[in-house]
């Protein structure tokens, strides 16, 4: 986010995020600063929050780990736009639960969260393992890995779909849905390719 | 046989809560992800029209002891489906074959038949798995067309996940070949992502694939695109520029929330 400065027009906020007349006449430096997670919520907009940024920092650390080691320049090229894509989310996710007055992180490991989803496919080990494998088995490892992750992220999207009330955490679990999707058939079609 | 596991175990001592796992409908579990399974192949789109498999390849979940493709579930029948004309992947006599698991359940075995003929087991010690497990299994003695049932057996509940792949044992490494060409189209799915809450503004655009075209130099933007950085769109009548280089996917296109993959002009 950080690296971003332009201006965005109030046509294209209020038809994002629906909100904040107030914000119709401010230059825009970055989403976070300008989407707003107001209105009510509950605690499973907040844990579904706090378990996605740990989440999506453990995706970030394995995409960065692909950017680095993986072959072929398709793999390369979706790991930097995933980097790209979680990053600002994690940056919007943690600004909408410190306007909440809640912790950006949770008290414990999201492996540790089996009775909300089932046990997560990654935990430490796994990343560890990652970060060993070398050339041809790294691509492999990264991108069947990197699939079940993404599994668990339309999964505990599904969870605040189902039991969440913020609109604007609601939306952000649907994009991660239809997203996370679209890149597991990506991803599906590399392995097999 | 020999197994191969390509993580350490892990040792965690938390049990899994699958009594309240049950209470949620798409709590997750395990498919074969290569050689591809036929959800597999719905799930990349290799295959169309699979309906709601497509979005969850790893749900085929039902009692122990099924031998069908969808484990009996009716609404995973397209996997048992054998008018599809299934591409059965071309392997070598020794196949590797790669579970993804998204709930790590402790495992009582994996079991791989060819019609109906038990071809290998391999224990699960009732441990977690690791999130991706690969077992080599010999198939010398089944050479052509094969399908695979491979069955993952739960530890701590009565039920197995199901994932059916073929295969052209013998035919070589590498590339797929359907065995007979579809003659006729097959029979319409829903195809639309279930429970879709905030609609997305516009319809759905065409699935996106690795192989996604170059961008035209100047259009309206589109999922399935390879993008490079710098190219311009139009979406929803504003322009953006291309920061990210990316195959566009659904809710990538331009906004508030893609700033890291599109500039606003």
């Amino acid at each position: 986010m950080k690296r971003l400065v332009v201006a965005v027009s109030a046509v294209l906020l209020l038809s994002a995020c629906g909100t904040a007349p107030q914000t119709q006449a401010t230059q825009v430096t970055d989403a976070k600063a300008v989407v707003q997670a107001e209105g009510e919520h509950n605690d499973t907009d907040v844990m579904y929050l706090q378990m996605m940024v740990a989440h999506h920092e453990q995706g970030l650390e394995m995409v960065r780990l692909a950017e680095k080691s993986a072959k072929r320049d398709e793999v390369k090229t979706l790991a930097k736009a995933v980097d790209a894509t979680q990053s600002d989310e994690v940056a919007m996710m943690k600004s909408w639960l410190t306007s909440w007055k809640q912790p950006t992180t949770v008290d414990h490991a999201p492996s540790a969260h089996a009775d909300h989803g089932g046990l997560p496919a990654t935990g430490p080990e796994e990343i560890a393992a990652l970060r060993k494998a070398k050339g041809k088995a790294f691509e492999t490892a990264f991108l069947n890995l990197f699939v079940a992750h993404q599994h668990n992220a339309v999964e505990m999207a599904n969870l605040e779909a189902a039991d969440g009330v913020n609109a604007e955490a609601k939306a952000f679990a649907e994009r991660v849905k239809l997203s996370r999707t679209d890149q597991i058939k990506q991803m599906l079609t590399m392995i097999n390719n | 046989m020999r197994r191969s596991i390509a993580y350490p175990l892990v040792t965690l001592g938390a049990i899994v809560g699958s009594a309240a796992v049950v209470a949620s409908p798409a709590l997750a579990h395990g498919y074969v992800s290569a050689p591809p399974s036929r959800q597999a192949l719905c799930a990349s789109g290799a295959v169309k029209d699979c309906g709601q498999i497509q979005f969850e390849p790893q749900s085929v979940e039902a009692p122990k002891g099924q031998r069908s493709c969808n484990g009996g579930v009716a609404q995973w029948s397209v996997l048992a489906d054998e008018s599809r004309n299934w591409p059965a992947k071309a392997v070598g006599k020794n196949v590797t074959f790669t579970w993804v698991m998204t709930a790590r359940h402790r495992t009582s075995n994996w079991e791989y038949f060819i019609g109906g003929k038990k071809v290998a087991t391999v224990d699960g010690g009732n441990q977690q798995p690791d999130a991706v497990v690969t077992h080599t299994v010999d198939l010398s003695a089944f050479p052509g067309r094969q399908t695979v049932l491979a069955v993952w057996n739960i530890g701590d509940t009565v039920n197995a996940f199901y994932s059916c792949i073929d295969l052209n044992v013998g035919g070589g490494g590498g590339s797929t070949t359907p065995t007979t060409p579809p003659t006729t189209a097959p029979t319409k799915a829903p195809t639309t992502p279930p429970t879709s809450k905030p609609a997305p503004t516009t319809p759905a655009p065409a699935v996106p694939t690795t192989t996604a075209p170059a961008a035209p130099a100047s259009g309206s933007w589109a999922a399935g695109v390879a993008y490079k950085t710098g190219d311009v769109v139009s979406y929803e009548g504003k322009k953006y520029k291309c920061r990210q280089a990316h195959s566009s996917i659904h809710s990538w296109e331009p906004s508030i929330y893609t700033l890291a993959l599109w500039l606003p002009l």
